[in-house]
């Protein structure tokens, strides 16, 4: 019975250790030892995580990019996705009313490397790295109240899956790299299944032929696993974001290959509530994002314009950047 | 500032709550006085297949015609295109062809001459939609069909609008491609 109450103490160490330093949620006083409640918040916060890296690799309306936060612990959180959103075709009348409409798609599919490099403590040395996939389709319609302004609500669906990989190089967790898997908190997965209604709201105004574009998608996410590898990694939440943008098309004037140079980029602010927010741990991410390309429309099959683009990002606590190529179609 | 951000919101949403969404119609009547815009813009507009029907290869033209209404058509074959030699009779073709477009504004299909009789201007097509941005601009045909071309970075797109006239010239085939049976 002693060896026994000590060695729930040994495993209840173990999870505060790990859970305080992976999760950043215990104070360091907490590491004595574990309450129930502490225990729960720890389950909840490796679900949070869960949640909030498959809407981040997954989700269309969040930016893909390179994040790196540095302090004790290096963290660093790579987002590859692919993806976009669009209006089919030119917009018919609706019934009667003096409202336009358009079917919309939108879809993406990425993938999240969140590295945590752990420089202090017990753990000093060990690596933990969580890779998520996910994948996302859905539509809704356009509704043009008049040329210019436009509400956009749809309706996504999101499977995701999710796995952790604890490489213990410490002599600590190297002694209970077990038990810690045991308890869920290190070498687990999840599949998880996440619905997502959103309302775009956009105004076009054209100045000249430069298109100015302010855009609000305020957005909602519940996300549920649907299968675990441990009883103990559980998924159940809601986030909101809200994603309120300005992007500016400008016109170049001068023509490459037959096609004209376009210019332009986008400022946005995302804030992020609910689990999304404690997940992530920051409360939002501004991204300005510059591009270079070519317009191809009504010349190559739907795109509408190909080139490179680059964005920063950046948010309480971290900051990041991407860059690629970028790639709009019309459908 | 409560109050501000109120008003602005308030005055934001009955600005963009301004006027009503309309489909875009070509029939109807352009702002401004009649007047020629701008000729000569050069487009390609590409047609739906069609059977040729016979070759003249010293004059360089085919004569098509379209299954869906039995028209014929005369195209001039211009020296782009290459394979030209091995069309023949039977052959269906998709012939994209090289037109010049003159938009006007006209009142009752009349077009005023400065110190003479206004001028009759027969009109192949109107303008039914105008993006300057990206440089295009979409005609409607009297038999309501609809096309889109991209134009020229010379084009004033900005001075054209829905009901324009059209009056298209089409020279010569600057493509064929021949459908596989």
């Amino acid at each position: 019975m002693k060896n026994q109450r000590s060695s729930v103490r040994h495993f209840l160490r173990v999870i505060v250790v790990i859970g305080s330093v992976l999760l950043g949620l215990l104070p360091g006083s907490a590491r004595s030892q574990l309450t129930t409640a502490q225990a729960d918040q720890i389950r909840n916060a490796i679900g949070t995580r869960v949640e909030a890296l498959t809407v981040l690799g997954g989700d269309f309306g969040l930016a893909g990019g390179s994040y790196k936060s540095s302090g004790a612990n290096d963290i660093e959180i790579t987002v590859n996705k692919f993806g976009g959103s669009g209006d089919v075709g030119d917009p018919q009348k609706l019934g009667d009313l003096d409202i336009g409409w358009q079917p919309r798609l939108q879809g993406s599919m990425g993938f999240v490397d969140d590295k945590n490099h752990f420089h202090t403590g017990l753990l000093n040395g060990d690596t933990s790295e969580n890779r998520s996939f996910a994948i996302q389709f859905g539509g809704g319609a356009r509704f043009w109240l008049n040329d210019r302004l436009s509400l956009a609500p749809t309706v996504m669906g999101m499977y995701g899956h999710t796995s952790n990989e604890y490489t213990a190089v410490g002599a600590f967790m190297q002694a209970n790299v077990i038990q810690a898997t045991q308890l869920g908190l290190v070498n687990w997965d999840a599949d998880t299944w996440t619905v997502r209604p959103a309302v775009n709201i956009q105004y076009l105004y054209t100045w000249d032929r430069t298109i100015i574009t302010l855009s609000s998608d305020p957005t909602f996410f519940h996300t549920e696993s649907s299968r675990t590898s441990n009883s103990n990694v559980r998924v159940n939440g809601n986030s909101w974001s809200i994603d309120d943008k300005i992007d500016v098309d400008i016109p170049l004037g001068e023509q490459v290959y037959g096609h004209e140079l376009r210019s332009g980029g986008y400022f946005s602010r995302t804030e992020l509530l609910g689990d999304l927010k404690d997940g992530l741990n920051t409360q939002h991410i501004y991204e300005a994002h510059g591009r270079l390309v070519l317009d191809f429309l009504n010349q190559l099959w739907k795109a509408q314009w190909i080139g490179v683009g680059g964005s920063y990002l950046w948010g309480s606590n971290f900051h990041g950047w991407s860059a690629g190529a970028d790639v709009t179609f019309r459908f | 500032m409560e109050r501000a951000i109120l008003r602005a919101v308030f005055l934001g949403a009955t600005l963009a709550l301004t006027g009503c969404w309309t489909a875009p119609i070509a029939s109807v009547r352009p702002k401004g006085e009649p007047r020629l815009i701008q000729g000569g813009i050069a487009v390609e507009s590409t047609k739906d297949a069609a059977i040729v029907q016979s070759i003249d290869a010293g004059a360089r033209t085919i004569v098509v015609q379209y299954p869906a209404d039995a028209t014929r058509a005369t195209y001039r074959v211009g020296p782009k295109v290459s394979d030209f030699d091995r069309i023949k009779a039977g052959d269906k073709v998709e012939a994209t062809m090289a037109q010049e477009l003159t938009v006007y504004v006209l009142k009752n299909g009349q077009l005023p001459v400065a110190g003479g009789p206004p001028r009759a201007v027969k009109s192949d097509a109107r303008v039914l939609m105008v993006d300057p941005s990206y440089r295009l601009l979409t005609l409607q045909y009297p038999n309501g069909r609809n096309e889109t071309f991209k134009v020229g970075l010379d084009v004033k797109l900005l001075e054209m609008e829905a009901g324009d006239d059209v009056v298209i010239r089409t020279s010569e085939a600057v493509a064929l491609e021949v459908e596989k049976p």
